[in-house]
């Protein structure tokens, strides 16, 4: 229990939780992007799983893994575009849509994978690359914050900056703001000249990058190969994520993080006498916690404005 | 001109008798390194060396696809059809009935023979808490010698996919092995509740290494291969399944390969060329779940050159030695099959820190 406590309370362990953190961020920003626009991206998890195979593939075939990111990246914004092309102008279901290109990308990937490189079960044979770990000069030498926020993988602290990035385009730019209008009411923002369309078709590519870059993470840097099915879900928690989080990007990092470090405290937990279907549990189970107070304190905040209202009412009358 | 014919025709029919038709359903595809590889390369061998006509068919991972495609490979004029894992055993129990002419061998299980009309049905279960015990009490003696990549405390690790009986037979095993050799030995046990996840198993065994265990024992399929990117990554130690790991990678990734010091084999491909050619020779045990361990060669260390160079000569003899304490019955592995889950619940917590 000592062993356990120590762990968790440790530099390591915090170190982890900003890895655990990173797909994840990556997939809820993407679901952000979409989402102001009025657009659920239900196919990040293929999208990722797209990208975490054309990354490691390209990079085999290059010797670089950047331009193995560029590929992967790539690879899910044209996916992306795919998806956008079939809900905007063939005029099919989003949720069929996007489970269809997650179907897609699972099982497209293993066929290419056995085309490649002969095997169907991961990409271990081929000789792929990983991006760079970086050090952080600054930061690096001060004793545990370094240990914790230095050292990192490159796509790491690119999760971390979309976070600002993200946020400022959607609130502090023209284009955010009519992404929001969009999404808010497509018939206002038409009537005031908007594309709706074009706005739906950016905001989506938005999303296919985000999720691009989740997942070459996985494949360029979490490990180093890319596996069947690897994304396990994670595009998914993404979206949970950001629905916890809200229409802000720091609402989407925070929902991330408290996925991640649930995910890492399960990891060290199983170490200790709990059974390991509770542990894999946790992070489920926090969220939906989380999802109850987020949900209460909305209401509770509605009702007060109602409240308001009726009273302003009242006076009025 | 007559009697020519007849000879020819004879020759035919003997030739047709002679190559015994084989068909190996995969219900997954090739490629995973070890436990479907390995029975390919079983059915492989038994075309070289018994001369069969061999068939191998990847059903893929969509499992609504595999009983029609076991009743259409039985409908055919296979004569014996090999098929593996748990996620079989139930569909096989329904279509063997179907068709008492033909010969099913079903790997990595057992059918349930209660059920009747099974006598056409054999099946390989291999005794993996043996091969299992073997690595347990070579993580111990490893874990407590000084060897580089190592620290004093008596701390080792598993990991495994879920919490089901093949993967706890394996733990099973690892304890009893390395309590064999130190009593007082603490075992980590991380599930990682999925075989396709390596980020997971990575995250999980980077986190057992943080709580003190310098070698850990993978048993999670494409999880567990996160194990060993993980060892690579802390300079720890790894221990492989199933097949030999270090061989698995050592092209592409020989730092990796550095850092397992053996795998803990099962022999699916000698197992499988073993019922083929007592099924060639009469003799083998339809009907029957027959568990192969150290003695048939179903399970074992894998002495490749990395084994020679990491283990010391002294360790590596006193594995031999366990082997042959095992093979004279005078070290009794237990195994979770028909152990109590009160008393499987007792054994991991004698062990967990």
């Amino acid at each position: 229990m000592n062993e356990v406590i120590k762990s968790i309370l440790s530099a390591q362990f915090f170190y982890s939780v900003l890895r655990v953190t990173t797909p994840v961020l990556f997939a809820a920003l993407g679901a952000l992007l979409s989402d102001v626009a009025g657009v659920i991206n239900i196919a990040l998890e293929g999208l990722m799983l797209m990208s975490a195979f054309w990354g490691v593939m390209v990079s085999a075939w290059t010797g670089s893994a950047w331009i193995g990111l560029l590929a992967g990246v790539t690879s899910a914004v044209l996916l992306s575009l795919a998806l956008a092309y079939f809900h905007l102008n063939l005029k099919t279901d989003l949720i069929l849509a996007g489970i269809a290109l997650n179907m897609f990308a699972s099982g497209s990937t293993v066929f290419l994978l056995y085309l490649f490189s002969g095997d169907k079960g991961s990409s271990s044979s081929v000789k792929s690359y990983v991006l760079p770990n970086v050090d952080i000069p600054g930061i690096k030498n001060i004793p545990i914050l370094g240990d914790i926020l230095s050292g990192h993988h490159v796509l790491t602290y690119i999760a971390f900056l979309s976070v600002f990035v993200v946020q400022y385009l959607i609130y502090k730019t023209p284009l955010g703001l009519r992404m929001r209008a969009v999404g808010e009411n497509p018939n206002a923002a038409q009537s005031v000249g908007i594309s709706v369309k074009r706005i739906k078709y950016t905001s989506l590519v938005l999303s296919g990058l985000m999720a691009g870059l989740g997942g070459a993470f996985l494949s360029m840097g979490y490990v180093s190969w890319f596996a069947r099915d690897m994304t396990n879900g994670r595009g998914f928690i993404g979206l949970a994520a950001q629905a916890l989080g809200g229409k802000s990007a720091y609402g989407s990092m925070w929902g991330a993080l408290l996925f991640g470090a649930a995910e890492a405290t399960s990891y060290t937990l199983q170490a200790i006498r709990i059974p390991s279907e509770f542990t894999n549990m946790l992070p489920f189970i926090f969220t939906i916690i989380a999802l109850i107070i987020y949900a209460r304190a909305k209401i509770m905040q509605i009702k007060k404005i109602r409240e308001k209202q009726t009273s302003h009412e009242e006076v009025g009358l | 001109m007559k009697k020519l014919l007849v000879v020819l025709l004879a020759v035919l029919v003997v030739m047709a008798f002679a190559n015994l038709k084989v068909a190996l359903l995969i219900n997954g595809t090739l490629g995973d390194k070890s436990f479907f590889d390995s029975a390919a390369r079983g059915i492989k061998m038994a075309e070289e060396k018994l001369g069969i006509d061999g068939k191998i068919i990847e059903m893929g991972y969509d499992q609504s696809a595999w009983r029609p495609t076991l009743e259409d490979i039985a409908d055919q004029d296979y004569d014996v059809i090999i098929v593996g894992t748990w996620q079989m055993k139930e569909i096989l129990e329904d279509v063997a009935p179907m068709y008492p002419e033909k010969k099913f061998i079903i790997f990595d299980t057992s059918v349930d023979y209660s059920l009747g009309d099974l006598d056409n049905v054999y099946s390989i279960l291999y005794k993996q808490n043996e091969g299992s015990f073997l690595v347990g009490a070579l993580a111990a003696m490893i874990t407590t010698s000084g060897m580089p990549k190592t620290n004093p405390q008596p701390i080792i690790g598993f990991l495994g996919g879920m919490d089901i009986p093949v993967i706890n037979d394996f733990l099973v095993g690892y304890i009893e092995g390395a309590k064999y050799i130190n009593p007082n030995i603490k075992i980590i046990i991380s599930y990682a509740g999925a075989f396709n996840d390596p980020a997971k198993g990575k995250e999980l065994v980077l986190a057992q290494y943080r709580q003190g265990a310098d070698i850990s024992f993978n048993v999670a399929g494409e999880t567990g291969i996160g194990l060993l990117e993980a060892a690579k990554e802390m300079d720890k130690w790894a221990i492989g399944v199933d097949s030999d790991q270090a061989l698995a990678v050592e092209d592409q990734d020989p730092v990796k390969a550095q850092h397992i010091v053996t795998s803990m084999m099962k022999n699916v491909d000698l197992s499988i060329y073993r019922a083929l050619k007592l099924t060639i020779e009469g003799k083998c045990p339809y009907g029957k779940a027959e568990a192969l361990g150290i003695a048939e060669k179903g399970v074992g260390i894998a002495d490749n050159k990395y084994y020679r160079q990491i283990v010391p000569k002294k360790f590596r003899d006193k594995i031999k030695e366990i082997e042959n304490l095992i093979l004279e019955g005078k070290i009794k592995v237990d195994t979770v099959f028909g152990m109590s889950r009160k008393k499987l619940d007792e054994l991991r917590n004698s062990v967990r820190p």
